[in-house]
């Protein structure tokens, strides 16, 4: 069945949105990431796979310069958003991470209304004019997030209320607002139940229509469902890059394979 | 769908910065200055305090003396020649008052100063009115120097020391009544001719309080005695009764109503004003118990009940500190939970207790308001006894000597509670080192 | 026999017990510890348990019964001419001339004889005043008789306190190596009186707290018997005169708390919630290594220092600088140097309650806010501080409750002056400064003036509980919130 939906999904863009080389990370003189070089598509969601503590979330942080906030972390190489160096001295990661949002694990909303959770993006990024077009904004975000539905009545409830899923899918509404180009996921449904999961998915893929996805996942299951490109990451190193279709069913490198079939990880 | 989140400006570079966001930096380094401007200001604050402290209090702990050499004669002084005691206790200061100022003036003619307009209430007004009742005392204490004459340094008044150290000028004694400009060019004179001079103030550690008109002999010694006192009331009280409760409540105690009224308590007590203590003190353990006032016993009882609250809380955050896994271990051997307690985890909360005990007397230490409650500000010259009996003497208390000097009317008064502040603070700074050197050194990570 | 040594002779008795209960237990057994229940010790422990605690237990209380029980019986013998008002008056000289006579025996100026044989002749006051115990009036018989009844009564007490306490010493003692036997669970019984002792020493916080209220009420109840409740809580003048016809009202009092008290916040909760923020978001590890404990070091210094400071720098600066040229006043004491003194003492109470709160702010909310693109200060005006508001206005009780209860600060630094004016460069006064006014030097416990002191009091507690029970309650439900 996996295999039916990997043939449906065609690669619709081959734009490279974000380019990584030779990229290496250091916490302290812990050595976290090597060498890594991945290229991200546009318009194309791309799963980071490896067992916990390989590095795939440490490398996404990088790529919206979220490890900017954590002391005695530091980045070389070269990471490139539409051909521009995110890490170069010019650069404002504050106007970088409006263009490159992030999901994080665990849902996150602010100790605020659902509205107020939304608003918040365009308000600090001063994306809208008057108080109708933040409501038109809000609203396309929720339904983009698949969420108008259900708290279409509820606006001014506190964001902290939902369920779960509900926050994760506001979480991306929140993201979305602000009309990124890149997603980033952070795992973003391992604290959710089975069937939250499943319409997180959903969403993922019908986000992809619009930005680069890129979501970091401890389930191999999922980054099948739901990518069209897949790097696999092992002690800090890119082992293997590439379509993910062929990455799960004829795996280049023997720790790939290890890992798919369940030996390590 | 109306697609208004798509509907974003072309793309700008991320290598330029947009007005709005030059802005958003602009509102972010005035957040962050705004931030350092409030650490900056508690900094300054307690910088102004301190120099203010120091400035004022620094010269209490030199004093300006007078070398003169007085003749002590036997007809004045014991009337009846045999050197009986009682009988030379009949000569008051009102007679060794005179000698001394006959010894003054024969100083200044013997070096020829000679100083134009000193009066001879100029003269007598030089020294310190302590300066009889020390001599006296001296003469008291060995009989056999009467009929001859001893060399003794006498304190100069409390203005004419204010002179050496720069707080009273020409200027302003001119419009003093209490000091004559005459009086300040006589302390010229003799700080030329040597017998004058400024050196460290042993007494104001160690002499008792003095009386209104002579800040130049008032001491800490009786304050200082009286506050160790009520500090080693403190620890013996409170330490054993405040691990305790904390031994119940962290290790025993059931989930009832009983125990949450107890922690209750313990924090709101934590947080009652110091005065209501002082009434408590004052209405129970004064008028209802019968103790006398003044007595450091009832000081120590007070400070006691304001310091549980910190050893407690305290204690439970150091036997909490220690992982359950101790517990288990000596439990999983056949100790009963008391001996767990007392043989393993009570050792390894030790350094946390002792930290807490350390802080919670510190505290006391300093603690003022309960004290003036229950009698602490009377005058008192005479030095406790030696413990447990000298509990109950009348006594003073160092925070209590600072409150006490600063209702004085001479200024001299302010140098000296500021001079008690730096030896309060002192203590203050001792204990908390010790405190931090005790954490330091064993302080243990599970 | 003074009551510290019948405490030592208590204590020699239980380490006697201690001894002996070890020594039999081993004798039991013919020294084989193995076949004893529990180790040795506890059978020595629980001899000395047993000999100390009934024994002390006793001792205290007797302590605490046998004043009021003595004074109540000789208060029946004062005729009832002298009593009504001036029945404290004349148990006070009662009491007087019984500590003299006391102090004239044990110094030896009299024999025990002669002060039991003392008629009211009118030279007890010269021989008691040699002694240094000075008679108001001279001694008439009924006091004297009064006196001497005090004396035997109190010897008496004395007397039975110590045979009743020694017989239960002994007794325990007794008691507890009769029960030796080798498989007597010593042990057990130790234990249990361990984990009561650990009870007993927990009540002693509701002990304080029951005394706070019991010993404030009591004498407030004595207040308004004599000066009306309404007067007292609606009155808007303070003027306590020692020869009657006193205005006792509270607002004014109240009016100059509130004031410094809100100054005091103006000036600490900005600061300290900024430092609080500037440390634990922005400053680099050297920074706060350097600053935090400057800070905390102000939270160190006793109040006394801080009142200094106001008396002799803050006060005379603001008069010099600020209230003369402007023309608002020439007093040195005013409510800006008690409120400003007292900002900068709140300053690290505010900061290290409120850089407890921020770090209770999840990680996880300030990622959410900067991935979006959001500035540090952007994330906190808008997400942290949000977040963590209830908590700060639990701090910020907390710090009210703290300037309300001030004492030292505003006795040296606002003045004694009772107004209600909105002038912060004038002098004004506190609840506090008159509680310590009314108590302290002479005092006649049976006026108003200085009942009203515990009035005052019970006040000042009922507010400051009210503020902290609030105040713990929020910053409670506030914690759980994020755990």
């Amino acid at each position: 069945m996996n295999d039916m939906r990997l043939e449906e999904r065609i690669v619709q863009n081959d734009k490279i949105k974000i380019d990584a080389q030779d990229v290496q990370v250091f916490y302290g003189d812990n050595h976290a990431i090597k060498d890594v070089s991945v290229a991200i598509e546009d318009k194309t969601v791309t799963a980071f796979i490896g067992p916990s503590g390989c590095g795939k979330s440490t490398f996404l942080r990088c790529l919206n310069r979220m490890n900017d906030t954590v002391a005695g972390c530091r980045v070389e190489g070269r990471i490139t958003l539409d051909g521009e160096d995110i890490y170069d001295k010019r650069v404002d990661p504050v106007q970088l991470r409006a263009r490159v949002g992030m999901v994080f694990q665990k849902p996150n909303p602010f100790p605020k209304s659902i509205y107020d959770n939304v608003a918040y993006g365009p308000k600090i990024h001063g994306l809208v004019r008057g108080k109708a077009e933040m409501d038109e904004v809000v609203e396309s975000a929720l339904k983009r997030a698949a969420l108008w539905k259900e708290v279409k009545d509820r606006l001014q409830a506190p964001g902290t209320g939902l369920s779960g899923g509900q926050q994760q899918r506001l979480c991306i509404a929140r993201a979305i607002a602000t009309a990124p180009e890149v997603l980033l996921m952070d795992e973003p449904a391992s604290a959710l139940d089975p069937i939250a999961t499943a319409q997180i998915e959903e969403l993922i893929d019908e986000l992809r229509t619009r930005f680069a996805v890129v979501i970091v996942t401890h389930s191999m299951q999922q980054a099948a469902r739901v990518s069209q490109k897949t790097a696999f990451f092992h002690l800090g190193n890119l082992v293997e890059y590439g379509e993910t279709g062929q990455i799960f069913t004829t795996p280049r490198d023997p720790r790939t394979e290890s890992y798919i079939t369940g030996r390590i990880g | 769908m109306t697609d208004v989140i798509a509907e974003r400006p072309a793309k700008p570079s991320l290598l330029t910065l947009d007005a709005r966001t030059r802005r958003r930096n602009a509102a972010e380094a005035r957040f962050r200055a705004y931030g350092l401007a409030a650490v900056m200001a508690g900094i300054v604050a307690l910088v102004v305090l301190l120099a203010s402290v120091l400035g004022n209090g620094l010269g209490a702990f030199t004093q300006t003396r007078v070398t003169l050499q007085v003749e002590l004669p036997a007809a004045k002084l014991d009337k009846s020649g045999t050197r009986d005691i009682e009988v030379m206790k009949k000569a008051t200061t009102l007679t060794y008052g005179p000698l001394i100022t006959a010894a003054l003036s024969a100083a200044i003619k013997d070096r020829g100063i000679v100083v134009e307009g000193l009066s001879k209430k100029d003269l007598s007004g030089f020294l310190s009115k302590e300066s009889a009742a020390q001599l006296r005392d001296r003469v008291l204490a060995d009989p056999r120097l009467v009929g001859a004459a001893v060399t003794q340094s006498f304190l100069v008044n409390g203005r004419i020391d204010g002179y050496e150290k720069g707080r009273v000028t020409m200027q302003s004694a001119e419009k003093d009544s209490n000091v004559s400009p005459a009086q300040l060019h006589l302390a010229d004179a003799l700080e030329t001719a040597g017998i004058l001079h400024t050196g460290f103030n042993r007494d104001f550690v160690t002499a008792p309080d003095a009386s209104d008109q002579r800040p130049e002999a008032a001491g800490l010694g009786v304050a200082i005695l009286g506050s160790a006192y009520m500090m080693l009331i403190v620890l013996i009280l409170s330490l054993p009764i405040g691990v305790a409760t904390a031994i119940y409540l962290e290790e025993f105690a059931p989930q009832n109503r009983w125990t949450d009224l107890i922690e209750v308590n313990i924090s709101n007590l934590a947080a009652v004003p110091s005065i209501v203590f002082g009434i408590l003190g004052l209405a129970i353990f004064i008028n209802f118990a019968g103790l006398p006032q003044s007595a450091p016993i009832v000081g120590g009882l007070v400070l006691t009940l304001m310091t549980l609250p910190t050893i407690i809380i305290a204690t439970r955050a150091a036997l909490k500190a220690v992982p359950p896994s101790i517990r288990d271990a000596a439990l999983g051997i056949g100790a009963s939970k008391i001996q767990a307690i007392f043989h393993h985890v009570l050792p390894l909360a030790m350094p946390g207790i002792m930290t807490g005990a350390i802080i919670g007397l510190a505290q006391a230490l300093g603690e003022t308001a309960p004290l003036l409650l229950i009698g602490m500000v009377a005058f008192v010259r005479d030095y406790p006894g030696a413990p447990p009996e000298g509990f109950f003497d009348p006594s003073s208390a160092l925070p209590v000597q600072v409150f006490n000097w600063t209702q004085r009317a001479d200024p001299a008064f302010v140098e000296r509670a500021s001079g008690a502040i730096i030896v309060l603070l002192v203590f203050l700074v001792i204990m908390n080192t010790a405190a931090i050197l005790i954490r330091r050194r064993f302080e243990r990570r599970w | 026999m003074p009551a510290p040594w019948i405490f030592l002779i208590v204590l020699a008795l239980a380490a006697a017990g201690y001894l002996a209960g070890r020594l039999r237990a081993l004798a039991v057994v013919g020294g084989d510890i193995r076949r004893l229940h529990s180790l040795p010790g506890y059978y020595g422990w629980q001899a000395a348990m047993l000999a100390a605690l009934p024994a002390l237990l006793v001792m205290g209380l007797w302590l605490l019964i046998q004043p009021v029980v003595v004074e109540s019986r000789v208060e029946g013998m004062i005729p009832e001419a002298a009593q009504g008002a001036s029945l404290s008056l004349v148990m006070t000289d009662v009491r007087r001339v019984a500590e003299g006579l006391d102090l004239a025996v044990s110094t030896g100026v009299m024999s025990a004889a002669e002060a039991t044989g003392l008629s009211a002749d009118g030279t007890i006051r010269a021989t008691l005043g040699k002694l240094g115990v000075a008679l108001g009036s001279g001694v008439t018989p009924e006091v004297l008789a009064a006196a001497k009844a005090l004396r035997t009564a109190e010897a008496t007490g004395r007397g039975a306190m110590a045979a009743v306490v020694l017989v239960l010493a002994l007794a325990g003692v007794a008691y507890a190596l009769w029960r030796i036997r080798a498989e007597y669970r010593a042990r057990n019984v130790v234990e249990a009186g361990v984990r009561g002792l650990l009870l007993l020493a927990s009540t002693i916080a509701i002990l304080t707290t029951a005394g706070i209220v019991l010993s404030m009420l009591f004498e407030t109840r004595h207040f308004f018997a004599q000066y009306p409740w309404w007067k007292f809580f609606f009155g808007a003048t303070w003027s306590p005169n020692f020869r009657g016809g006193s205005d006792l009202g509270i607002l004014p009092l109240l009016w100059g708390t509130l004031y410094i008290s809100f100054i005091a916040l103006v000036v600490s909760v900005p600061i300290g919630l900024f430092a609080a923020v500037y440390m634990s978001e922005y400053a680099g590890r050297k920074f706060r290594m350097v600053a935090k404990p400057a800070i905390e070091i102000l939270a160190g210094i006793p109040t006394i220092v801080y009142g200094l400071f106001a008396l002799i720098t803050v006060g005379p600066l603001l008069r010099d600088y600020f209230a003369q040229p402007l023309g608002l006043g020439a007093s040195g004491s005013s409510v800006m140097t008690a409120g400003l003194v007292m900002g900068v003492m709140l300053i690290p109470f505010v900061s290290s309650l409120s850089d407890d709160i921020i770090n209770a702010v999840p990680q996880s909310l300030r990622d959410g806010s900067l991935g979006l693109g959001a500035t540090r200060s952007e994330t906190i005006r808008q997400v942290v501080l949000p977040a963590a508001l209830p908590g700060i206005v639990g701090a910020v009780l907390l710090a009210a409750s703290r300037a309300i209860g001030e004492t030292m600060i505003v006795v040296l630094g606002a003045g004694a002056a009772a107004k209600l004016d909105l002038n912060p460069f004038e002098a004004m006064t506190t609840v506090t400064v008159k509680i310590v006014s009314q108590l302290t030097g002479d005092t006649d416990f049976a006026a108003p003036e200085t009942l009203v002191a515990f009035a005052l009091g019970l006040t000042l507690f009922v507010l400051t509980l009210g503020l902290n029970v609030l105040a713990l309650w929020i910053v409670r439900r506030y914690r759980e919130q994020y755990e």
